[in-house]
């Protein structure tokens, strides 16, 4: 048994670990090293031209004009998904678009529980506990619940452990239930769901079903992060799935469309302000292309424009 | 612009088809060639005079393409170039998460039915190559990683499919990381340039524009006739002699506008409406034959054609010593104009960029702070701020046979950001505005389904589709409000949606937002008027026939 100890639990995540690491930032120099030629904003509000032009807030950060505007874009962008927020679904026969909020709800729920969970597994890694994560951890639990019946020892529900769940469960719905959605999905869109979904149910069952010695889990987790792991941990089947679940995700993640929690900071058309006509954008790699200039334009067309010479370079309306 | 000559008969009725397969469906290439969804190729003196790769006579409907005999390497060899060259492109195709928000949101998804058409998955067009070539799961999963084989077939794909996307971004601004399809549809066009492929519409304009300075390749003296033409129209109009100043040297300003103003309809009365009020407020402008062209199809076609064509403009306003350029109603030359004109700029003509001044309006005094690099200022900007500070008399009830509607081009609304402009303009010289639907204005208004090339006949029943959403949000409006005349700021929408009312039944006009301002204002010494610019008698509401 701590022969697999030893593999699920150390080398295993190690090597993930490293996987993940590595990757994601290959994946960043790589983004980072190809030039921004244009600035290619996508305007969604009302441009800055004539001062008393009427902008509201909202408008200010759909089309940014200075750099604090572009950030607070971003930032809605990253924990609002302002965006998705403006979903439509077209319908066909009424021919007109209704708002839709779904994937905008369940998306936005999924991430924030996402990391809600992730912050939360702090108290494996660090101790003392730090006071944001005992506090999240607390209002996270809010509802107490005493179910003796069921496990003696729990009393807390934590929400966005089944949350999480409850937003990959429709997530993976929608892309199997809808006909748009089930045309344009690939097998890696399922793979993704299909690992995370295993990370957050292995988590939920050794919360709720079967608990594991969290000690033992706690020893495991600081001797990883201080590169001191135990020597032959004697692990649980539940956690070392759980394990298995994330090292996958870790390792799977630089080569996959999970690659977007870092892309989205490289977005031309998000991170950068629409003051493309006040301040110039540079092209790294700009050339000059030849074409027709003002003398071979005149050699071609001598005639016509010493004609509009002899005019004094003025139309006027002709005497009726 | 042949628009007005498209017959209606083969088209009469046509129905949306859903189609819903699967992702190992969406793998293969559908290189079938359907009429009204395909573009013409270019044609081969266009090809020369460009100096475009591999220049030949092709067809889309022949079996062999005539690509060059290492095509394959030249793609994937670009494709390594343009991932180097463009952070978007890299970023775009590697952290699409499919989670669909921006499937129903390409009119030409909605219009068709063709999955296709759903902007991920014109995306994954590129991107299973991408994948296949640059990415290690592509390598390794193939099919399984949505990775597939570069084939002829995939670059037929990629010339209907590409060529089915007006780059209107509007899936951009409901994706939420900001994946911009035009920027896709723009990378995956320069790379069927690589290997000699591309579009007769685009690159016929485009030429036109490099050989004459205009896309409709008029000479300097067809300009000069078209400009006389508009003062002659104005004078039996308002009985009044209107002056245009066309290459003089050290006007204030520089004025450029797109080249279907020169004589298209309803173009026209937008053109004859920027000459009343320039004369009207005594502007110090000139025109010029050598910039004729505000719009740039270029743009729709590659980098260094966008370039050709862009950098007259600032060589122009050197030459003339004007101070500041201004621009007229167009949409993607607003795109162009905003973001991408003066980063173009090399040091070739960086002394052109560098000769003039920050913009100020001359009339008003203001400053135009927003357009202190480029020097470029919009139309709509300036009259907004002429009709603030009241430098023009304005009778609103001269557009009282109107209700007015106002269409959000693409390129301005998503490139741009200007909503507000046109709109106090409308208002200031209409009674009567309603804005259509929330959902198709602003950032989220439907292109008219012409736009980046995609104006050729040839994609007739295609911009019908693609324009239908656009339609309706008309129709409703004309329903619920009695809305009679739609205006839009861009010249391939005043081509465009004239033809997609007709089809659609809806009697309901169309014409840029210079035009109403025309309308309402009360030049100095004009005679009595009973009509509006298209001689439609003022006061009573306008029936406008189907």
């Amino acid at each position: 048994m701590s022969l697999i100890g030893t593999v699920v639990g150390v080398y295993i995540p190690y090597i993930a670990a490293f996987i993940f690491v590595v990757g994601v930032l290959y994946r960043v120099f790589q983004w980072s090293r190809s030039a921004v030629p244009f600035n290619i904003t996508t305007t969604c509000g009302q441009q800055y031209s004539l001062p008393w032009l009427k902008r509201t807030w909202i408008d200010r950060f759909d089309s940014p004009f200075t750099w604090w505007e572009t950030v607070i874009r971003m930032l809605m962008e990253i924990f609002l998904f302002r965006s998705l927020w403006k979903n439509v679904r077209y319908e066909l026969p009424a021919q007109k678009a209704v708002s839709t909020k779904w994937l905008w709800v369940f998306g936005l729920v999924f991430h924030w529980s996402l990391l809600i969970v992730l912050i939360r597994h702090f108290r494996f890694f660090l101790e003392p506990v730090p006071w944001f994560v005992s506090t999240l951890m607390k209002l996270d639990g809010f509802f107490e619940v005493h179910m003796d019946w069921f496990q003696p020892h729990m009393t807390h529900i934590l929400i966005t452990g089944l949350t999480l769940l409850v937003a990959l469960l429709y997530l993976l719905y929608r892309r199997l239930a809808f006909p748009k959605e089930r045309t344009f999905s690939l097998p890696s869109d399922y793979i993704a769901l299909i690992l995370l979904l295993g990370v957050a149910t292995t988590g939920l069952l050794m919360r709720y079903v079967y608990p594991v010695d969290v000690s033992e889990v706690k020893a495991l987790a600081q001797g990883l992060l201080s590169f001191h792991p135990p020597a032959n941990p004697d692990l649980d089947l539940m956690f070392m799935l759980h394990l298995l679940f994330v090292s996958t995700l870790l390792a799977y993640f630089p080569f996959s469309k999970l690659m977007h929690s870092a892309g989205i900071f490289f977005s031309p058309t998000r991170n950068m302000p629409n003051n493309c006509r006040a301040k110039r954008h540079v092209n790294p790699w700009n050339y000059p292309v030849k074409g027709v200039d003002w003398n071979e334009f005149y050699e071609n067309f001598k005639d016509d424009l010493d004609e509009i010479e002899q005019m004094g370079f003025v139309v006027r309306p002709e005497e009726y | 612009m042949s628009d007005t000559e498209v017959k209606f008969e083969d088209m009469e009725k046509f129905e949306i088809v859903q189609r819903f397969s699967n992702w190992k469906e969406l793998l293969k290439p559908s290189a079938e060639m359907r009429k009204g969804f395909y573009s013409y190729a270019a044609s081969l003196k266009d090809q020369e005079y460009l100096n475009l790769p591999f220049p030949r006579e092709w067809s889309p409907l022949d079996d062999d393409w005539k690509l060059p005999p290492n095509w394959k390497e030249i793609i994937i060899n670009k494709m390594d170039e343009l991932r180097k060259k463009y952070r978007s492109f890299q970023v775009f195709m590697d952290i699409c998460v499919r989670c669909g928000a921006c499937a129903d949101k390409c009119h030409y998804y909605i219009g068709t039915g063709d999955p296709k058409n759903m902007p991920v998955v014109r995306a994954e067009l590129l991107r299973s190559i991408y994948r296949k070539y640059f990415t290690k799961t592509g390598k390794v999963f193939g099919e399984y990683a949505g990775a597939r084989e570069l084939t002829e077939d995939v670059i037929k794909e990629w010339y209907i499919y590409y060529f089915q996307c007006s780059e209107c971004r509007r899936c951009s601004v409901f994706c939420p990381y900001g994946i911009d399809t035009a920027e896709i549809t723009m990378l995956a066009r320069e790379l069927l340039n690589s290997i000699g492929i591309s579009q007769r519409f685009t690159l016929t304009s485009a030429a036109a524009c490099v050989r004459t300075g205009n896309h409709l390749g008029l000479n300097p003296g067809g300009v000069v006739n078209s400009i006389q033409y508009a003062v002659d129209d104005i004078k039996e109009i308002t009985g009044i002699d209107v002056e245009v100043p066309v290459n003089k040297k050290g006007a204030d300003i520089l004025f450029v506008t797109p080249s279907g103003d020169y004589f298209a309809q309803p173009h026209w009365f937008t053109f004859i409406g920027y000459l009343m009020i320039f004369h009207e407020l005594d502007l110090d402008y000139t025109m010029s034959t050598y910039a004729a062209e505000g719009g740039n199809f270029g743009f729709f076609h590659s980098f260094e054609v966008a370039k050709k064509i862009n950098q007259k403009i600032y060589k122009e306003a050197k030459r003339l010593g004007v101070k500041w350029i201004l621009g007229g109603e167009c949409g993607h030359m607003w795109r162009v104009k905003h973001q991408y004109m003066a980063t173009f700029v090399d040091d070739t003509y960086e002394d052109a960029l560098k000769s003039l001044e920050e913009p100020v309006n001359p009339i008003t005094g203001t400053k135009f702070e927003n357009a202190s690099s480029t020097k470029m200022v919009h139309i709509l900007e300036f009259l907004a701020d002429i009709l603030k500070h009241k430098k023009l008399k304005i009778d609103k009830s001269r557009n009282d046979h109107l209700r007015v509607t106002h269409h959000d081009s693409c390129n301005i609304a998503r490139g741009m950001g200007l909503f507000e402009e046109p709109r106090y303009v409308i208002k200031s010289v209409c009674n009567y505005y309603y804005d259509m639907p929330d959902h198709s204005i602003r950032e989220k208004s439907y292109c008219c389904g012409s736009g980046a090339g995609l104006l050729a006949d040839e994609l007739f029943e295609l911009r019908m589709r693609g324009g239908m959403p656009r339609a309706m949000a008309v129709k409703y409006v004309h329903e619920r409000y009695g809305v009679n005349h739609v205006t839009a700021a861009c010249a391939i929408d005043r081509a465009a949606i004239p033809t997609l009312l007709q089809y659609w039944k809806l009697p309901v006009q169309m014409g840029g937002v210079t035009e109403l301002v025309a309308n309402a204002m009360i030049m100095s010494g004009e005679k009595e008027r009973d009509t509006d610019l298209r001689g439609n008698p003022l006061g009573e509401y306008l029936e406008v026939e189907v």
